[in-house]
């Protein structure tokens, strides 16, 4: 649970002893072989829950600085979700484009000739096969790749990207097992680059206004959040070939629990300093049973019938309770597949205050004496204090500086509404002034983990898992996330 | 996780002892001791899910009949939380208010005279010590007895009704501990009375279309639900300052939160959801993991406020303000299961309810409907997908109009007029009473009241052994794999 990194002796000798069969980190391969998501190292119930010994020579990422420069040079690999990071980055004055990688060359020009549209400058492309991506990280022009493929392949070129001097921006999850997530970390000390997970809805308008009360304490003691990724792709996405329906739906088939934990779980964790002062502690989860991808499939035989024969395991709803060392609960559900709208539910509850996402809500207990707050207000926590138009004032008096400030760019630029382009702004922007970027290695770690995790829980007869400190002890003493001006 | 009856052996014996040293169900002394929670028993993880043999000569009361009656006659105990059934029962043609009972004389006297004032007859009047119920339920003509007292009463109260031979209607929750869930079972099988769960939000408006909805199989196949009582109770009621939870004469309700750390009030929400998904009629509770936050209500409002000249100053609270469960179900489905009475935030219920071609969620209600759901009540010219609430607002409103449960078509009108939590308390009374009347067997029955209430332990011992998952005692003793579901009451 929270053993001291020393006492690790078991499994430091256990780690070493696969560092000489070649399976260790320093032994990344010079031509990838395609990753096979069922060749995943899944852990036991006790290797799961270890915190591994740091490696004799590495050190902390958790205030990274680099040297500042004035242009940040970005290359992105995978162009179907990384399409909006190229748009991004392309549209930041101090960033510029210099490569684009897919498998698909169509994909590539296009990327390119998009780029050459906004910048006048057409970035070199690397297309045609599954290893192109490893040429374009032989520049030495890059100072950081986004990573924005199908899941199994975000470690293996993250690791790459980081041994090649690069920083990584990795697209969600970053990881898919606890392994993983370790091999990120480890990596990310050893080669003293930031690895940093593009969670575009820790950059949401409303997420930010929420992160902005809770670091001014309006909330008063967090007790209580609730987050997930709750996104009808059942009849659509996940059966389209060419895209995410070539490998996203195979998740389905061997892994039953939380495929996708980070959208909601990002904003929340930042909103209760997790890594910062607070540490996920366990994790018990639950799934119910599968229904809609079996049932949409026979009953619409997409792609021609061709996918009759897969057997999903995954349960349509999956809910996970996270516990975190303050004692707090997180609630974390996630459903791909079920009749229902979207939503990320982004609820946050403390002693003075309770926010609930789709739609915003705003209850302020009627003791609350914030300063933001109109002292001859008259509120009662039985009705939502603030919501629609009333909330949409408030949340723009409230609006969290970072927003004030590209806010308005963002909306121009798009992806996601703006969030996308908010968050690669920020990234590149501390890249740009060499200062630790909002989200580090242990943040990709942290909540990427879930996903394994719950599987676990899941596997175990919802059985407490207790989760892995990625940052070794750090998070007692690293200071909160500041407020981003 | 879920030993078979007939291979506990080991409780079977355990339980022979318990009852050779006189604690068995027989034993229940003359004059009841006023019982003290912080007594009550809790049982280990490893057996607070057996299953407790059935006494011999006991009889399952899922099916029981009794002989149908031209007048039900109704004695009431606690007059606080009471005083909405005395209403009900009072304007219910085919009901009598024979009896009213409470500690306090003038809330007895007062409701006697409620009585008198809507049907020209007062009831007898108990008043005035904690013992002066058990005259009442001597009297040789009451049918049904209401148990309306604070939770540690309920129990041996309902017992004793049952013993006495009355059906015993007991206020939520039913039982503290899972073995107080048990020794309702154990005495309404044995002395073949009902013993309902007062749930009224099985009988609210919306509940009621999402039943009637969820029995013609609109939902699809049923995946997950979710539920709570969120319920902000540190103000608006008659304490200091209008801080309900402060007031003395709901100290021993704070004083759950001294001794209790999981979901201590889970029937609103749990009762229907699992009337939805047919819990105990086809399905079952499996097991349940809880996990609970930390404490701060409770505590700062006390520190601020200052009640009752302090006696509570040297009071610990132990319950996490919110604590939530998730039950898993025999086929595999979720329920979500919140718990939240001291944290600023507006009531809910949550009251959801998802399956493979609907969605619904309350407050505020929305349905969203598949575009593959072919149900006959659906305009099959409308075009549906479910990025979007299909109906919400006026529109569901209509929707739920032509929908309306049977039920509610009967006795809409009736039950606004009669009030109590916006009509749902008349709905329920009117019904259950009905149902004793014609003889057949109410709605909720005593295994839905052990079902629903014996969360409030197992999610308690869930939390304290660090959220392990807790099997589910079968209080059916197997029954839910072949009882039928609840019909659509007409």
């Amino acid at each position: 649970m929270g053993l001291p990194e020393n006492s690790h002796r078991r499994d430091f000798l256990k780690l070493g002893a696969l560092a000489s069969l070649g399976l260790g980190l320093s032994t990344v391969p010079s031509a990838e072989a395609k990753p096979d998501p069922r060749d995943l190292k899944l852990l036991s119930v006790s290797d799961i829950s270890t915190t591994r010994p740091r490696p004799a020579g590495n050190k902390p990422v958790w205030d990274l600085t680099t040297k500042p420069t004035e242009k940040v040079r970005v290359a992105v690999i995978g162009l179907n979700r990384g399409r909006s990071h190229v748009n991004s980055a392309a549209n930041i004055p101090f960033a510029e484009v210099v490569a684009v990688c897919d498998i698909v060359e169509a994909r590539a020009k296009g990327a390119a000739a998009s780029v050459k549209k906004i910048t006048g400058k057409e970035p070199a492309i690397y297309f045609g096969d599954e290893n192109a991506w490893e040429k374009m990280l032989d520049r030495d022009d890059i100072d950081v790749v986004f990573v924005a493929t199908p899941w199994e392949w975000h470690v293996p070129m993250a690791l790459k990207v980081m041994e090649k001097g690069k920083h990584a921006f990795i697209e969600v999850s970053p990881a898919v097992t606890v392994d993983q997530c370790w091999q990120l970390v480890d990596m990310a000390e050893k080669t003293q680059r930031h690895c940093s997970i593009i969670e575009n809805c820790c950059y949401g308008d409303e997420e930010l206004f929420v992160l902005n009360l809770a670091r001014q304490g309006f909330f008063g003691d967090l007790k209580h959040a609730e987050c997930a990724y709750i996104h009808n792709l059942g009849g659509g996405v996940l059966w389209s070939l060419g895209s995410e329906g070539d490998w996203r739906r195979d998740y389905h088939r061997f892994m039953d629990g939380n495929l996708y934990p980070t959208h909601g779980l990002g904003p929340v964790a930042q909103y209760m300093n997790i890594g910062r002062g607070d540490a996920f502690k366990f994790v018990v989860s639950v799934s119910s049973p599968e229904f809609n991808l079996t049932q949409y499939r026979d009953k619409h035989q997409p792609n021609g019938g061709k996918h009759k024969d897969e057997k999903f395991v995954c349960g349509d709803m999956n809910t996970s309770i996270i516990k975190t060392q303050l004692g707090r609960t997180i609630m974390i559900q996630h459903d791909v597949v079920s009749p229902r709208p979207y939503t990320r539910i982004n609820a946050l509850c403390g002693t003075q205050a309770t926010f609930f996402g789709y739609p915003g809500r705003l209850a302020v207990d009627a003791d609350n004496k914030h300063p933001i707050l109109d002292p001859k207000e008259k509120r009662s926590s039985h009705e939502w204090t603030y919501e629609k138009e009333k909330l949409a004032n408030f949340m723009k008096e409230n609006q969290h500086p970072l927003l004030k400030k590209i806010g308005e760019l963002g909306k121009k630029v798009g992806g996601h509404g703006g969030m996308d382009f908010v968050m690669a702004y920020r990234m590149l922007d501390c890249v740009r002034q060499g200062i630790t970027p909002d989200m580090t290695v242990y943040d990709a770690a942290d909540w990427s983990a879930i996903l394994e995790i719950s599987a676990k829980s899941v596997k175990e007869g919802s059985m407490p898992i207790q989760c892995p400190d990625f940052t070794r002890g750090g998070w007692k003493t690293i200071k909160p996330l500041g407020i981003v001006s | 996780m879920d030993p078979l009856e007939p291979g506990n052996r080991r409780d079977f014996l355990k339980l022979g002892v318990l009852a050779g040293l006189g604690f068995g169900l027989s034993a229940i002394p003359s004059a009841e001791a006023k019982p003290d929670p912080s007594q009550l028993k809790h049982r280990a993880a490893a057996d607070i899910g057996a299953i407790r043999p059935r006494p011999a000569g006991n009889k399952p009361v899922w099916n029981l009949t009794t002989k149908p009656q031209e007048k039900i006659r109704v004695g009431i105990i606690g007059l606080n939380r009471g005083r909405t059934h005395v209403i009900s029962a009072a304007a219910t043609p085919f009901a009598e208010v024979v009896a009213v009972c409470d500690i306090l004389d003038d809330r007895a006297k007062e409701q006697a005279e409620v009585v008198r004032k809507q049907t020209g007859k007062t009831p007898a009047i108990y008043s005035g010590n904690e013992n002066v119920w058990e005259k009442m339920v001597a009297r040789d003509d009451i049918d049904v007895v209401y148990v309306a007292t604070p939770w540690e009463w309920h129990k041996p109260m309902a017992i004793r009704s049952m013993e006495l031979g009355k059906h015993a209607f007991i206020e939520v929750n039913c039982g503290l501990t899972v073995d107080e869930c048990w020794d309702i079972v154990d005495a309404s099988e044995k002395y073949q009375r009902h013993c309902p769960i007062l749930e009224n939000c099985c009988y609210g408006e919306e509940e009621l279309f999402v039943l009637n909805l969820a029995r013609q199989g609109f939902f699809g196949d049923l995946k997950h639900g979710e539920c709570g009582y969120i319920h902000d109770q540190r103000v608006s009621g008659t304490g200091p300052k209008g801080y309900t939870f402060l007031d003395a004469q709901r100290e021993w309700r704070r004083n759950y939160a001294t001794i209790l750390q999981g979901n201590v009030y889970p029937t609103h929400g749990l009762g229907t959801i699992s009337q939805y998904m047919g819990i105990g009629r086809g399905d079952a509770f499996k097991y349940a993991v809880s996990v609970s936050s930390p404490e701060f209500g409770l505590s700062q409002l006390r520190e601020r406020v200052k009640p009752d000249r302090d006696r509570s100053k040297d009071q610990k609270f132990v319950c996490g303000d919110m604590n939530t469960s998730i039950i898993k179900t025999e086929l595999g489905r979720t329920i979500v299961v919140q718990h939240d009475n001291t944290s600023p935030r507006p009531y809910t219920r949550g009251n959801l309810l998802s399956g493979s071609l609907a969605t619904f969620a309350g407050y505020p209600n929305r349905l969203a409907i598949d575009a593959d759901n072919t149900s006959p009540l659906l305009d099959p010219k409308e075009k549906r997908h479910s990025h979007d609430w299909t109906y919400e607002g006026d529109k569901l409103k209509k929707f739920m109009a032509t929908n309306m449960h049977p039920l509610l078509k009967k006795l809409m009108v009736e039950s606004k007029k009669v009030g109590g939590h916006g009509g749902m308390d008349h709905v329920m009374n009117h019904r259950l009473l009905d149902c004793v009347r014609q003889g057949i067997t109410p709605d909720l029955t005593v295994y839905d009241a052990a079902g629903w209430s014996a969360l409030l332990d197992l999610s308690d011992r869930s939390v304290r052994d660090g959220s392990i998952p807790v099997a589910y005692p079968d209080f059916t003793r197997g029954g839910w794999k072949t009882l039928k579901p609840l019909p659509i009451v007409s």
